[in-house]
């Protein structure tokens, strides 16, 4: 009995400790959660994701510029230095969110602040940096998003889905005409304190508000980015696949906040068994051989796509676990029993608190609140989970399919099944 | 020191005020006098370019800039084979005679020491 108690406490503590408050340092939203880890990470995000783009690929492009040359430190500076620390230096766009982030020893804290707040307030975007490492790299990535039949649908499934706004690509197009002053005009746009939240795990919020305070001073002032709140459309696509499984998403897509619903529904039809070698007791868990479907639940901050990715090396299994993944969506909208909402609630819950055990879901997690302003806690989720009943949750599916479906067919386009044919 | 540009006196002229007043007549009459604004060519278009930092620097300018240098040795090189300078109006006037790529080459080879002070740098941990 006193272990169980001495094993609450700590779960206690350990939920206590995830809350961060956000603070307002000098106009720039600060966060950070210090669990005790041996290693830090600072990242400064910033509302540049790739809704916010003038021009197709600009977001993409400027996520590539990271960690050049600035007023600070040229860019091979930017990478010895780095490597004498022994931090690690990345850069990753979202829809919503441009991401710089900085990992590193805790002692090493006041260098890299200094590293991602310089490329912040004083990147220099030279045009030859652009078109000798850049450009290139932009290049590779819509390259590679291309080989990648997920990727793609995905992408065509957000562009049906909302068009402008949340529609336009993490990607580059293929022949694309953007110039460095797009990237410095974009930026000078973005980097402004309004647009920005600074993100720690490992450090303490004291420590970072100054170093943060210190340093992005001389940013410019300036009001959060905006754009036209998103409208759901969706539409169907075909696409002809370079290799890769025979693709079929199934979407749908509603305005507003995210709902703890749709994560149960994601949960509900989770094909991932939580045991090896079992089938799993998802409603889509008995498809043909070399056949897959996963859930995909994308929320943003005024909308979210949710979906049923099918992959498969045959059109017939493609055919068939498509069927079924679609019967599966039907059924849960006229309802499910409530030992069957009770596991998935369950499974959601799990997902959503095992997230933030790694610092990437952590960052997220805190990166979907700091412009809010608002305090970011476990529990609120959790919560917000344990409330869903059977009727909300059937009502909350059926709405979502009352919405016209976006439907993406990539691979053999002549011969994938259209959306009827699945029961749409 | 040693590089694609070779040794200049002229940053030291510069500091000075008596020496700059006292010599820019005499480099203007030696770049008039050295011909090649005759052949339509700027200073930089005669740069030694077989090596690696002008390579590099090449590549930095802009379309335009290169369209124009490839224009001006083509047609230098066709005044090359009939024996006589271009028509007068052709000629390079002293306004148009700029570096456009000593900058870019002074650019590539701060790189390059920078990247050999890195490589060879010994590092101290206090």
């Amino acid at each position: 009995m006193l272990a169980a108690r001495a094993s609450t406490a700590r779960n206690v503590q350990r939920i206590t400790r995830s809350f961060a408050t956000v603070v307002d340092t000098s106009g720039v939203k600060v966060a950070a959660v210090d669990h005790n880890q041996p290693t830090a990470s600072v990242t400064v995000l910033v509302k540049a994701g790739s809704r916010f783009e003038p021009k197709e690929g600009v977001a993409n492009a400027l996520k590539n510029f990271a960690f050049k040359s600035t007023k600070a430190r040229s860019a091979i500076g930017t990478v010895r230095e780095s490597e004498l620390y022994g931090g690690v230096l990345y850069s990753t766009l979202g829809r919503e969110h441009l991401a710089l982030t900085a990992e590193f020893l805790k002692a090493d804290a006041p260098y890299f602040v200094d590293v991602l707040t310089s490329f912040v307030t004083s990147a220099k975007f030279a045009r030859h940096e652009f078109e000798e490492y850049v450009a290139p790299l932009v290049a590779a990535e819509a390259e590679s998003a291309t080989h990648d039949p997920a990727t793609r649908a995905i992408e065509a499934a957000h562009q049906l889905a909302f068009r402008s706004g949340l529609g336009s690509s993490l990607f580059a197009p293929a022949h694309n005409h953007i110039t460095v002053e797009d990237i410095k005009s974009y930026a000078s746009a973005a980097f402004t304190k309004g647009n920005i939240a600074v993100i720690g795990t490992g450090i303490d919020q004291a420590t970072l508000s100054n170093l943060v305070e210190k340093s992005l001073a001389k940013a410019a002032a300036g009001t959060s980015a905006s754009s036209p709140a998103t409208k759901y459309f969706g539409g169907e696509t075909r696409l002809d696949g370079h290799g890769g499984p025979q693709t079929v998403f199934v979407g749908f897509g509603t305005t507003g906040a995210p709902s703890a619903e749709l994560a149960t529904l994601a949960a509900h039809l989770s094909t991932t068994p939580s045991v090896k070698w079992s089938q799993g007791i998802s409603p889509i868990s008995s498809l043909p051989k070399g056949t897959s479907v996963q859930p995909v639940y994308l929320p943003y901050s005024d909308a979210s796509l949710f979906g049923l990715l099918v992959q498969g090396t045959t059109i017939e299994g493609v055919k068939e676990a498509g069927k079924a993944a679609v019967a599966a969506l039907k059924a849960a909208a006229k309802g499910i029993s409530a030992d069957e909402l009770k596991s998935a609630v369950s499974k959601a819950k799990f997902a959503a608190a095992s997230a933030v055990d790694t610092r990437e879901g952590l960052v997220t997690a805190l990166g979907s609140k700091a412009f809010s302003g608002s305090e970011v806690s476990l529990e609120s989720t959790l919560s917000s989970l344990d409330n869903v009943n059977v009727d909300a949750f059937s009502k909350a599916t059926a709405s979502l399919l009352s919405a016209k479906p976006t439907f993406v067919a990539i691979g053999d386009s002549h011969a994938l099944p259209y959306a009827d044919e699945l029961g749409l | 020191m040693f590089g694609p540009l070779g040794l200049s006196l002229a940053p030291y002229v510069r500091s000075s005020k008596s020496l700059t007043n006292l010599l820019t007549p005499v480099a203007n009459w030696y770049a008039g006098a050295m011909g090649y604004r005759k052949y339509g060519f700027k200073y930089d278009d005669l740069l030694c370019e077989e090596n690696d930092q002008v390579q590099r620097a090449l590549g930095r300018l802009t379309d335009r800039e290169g369209y124009d240098r490839a224009y001006r040795l083509k047609r230098a090189s066709h005044a090359s084979v009939l024996h006589a300078p271009l028509p007068k109006e052709q000629w390079t006037p002293e306004s148009d005679d700029v570096r456009y790529l000593a900058p870019h080459v002074e650019e590539v080879m701060k790189e390059e020491n920078e990247r050999k002070l890195w490589d060879n740098l010994v590092v101290e941990r206090k």
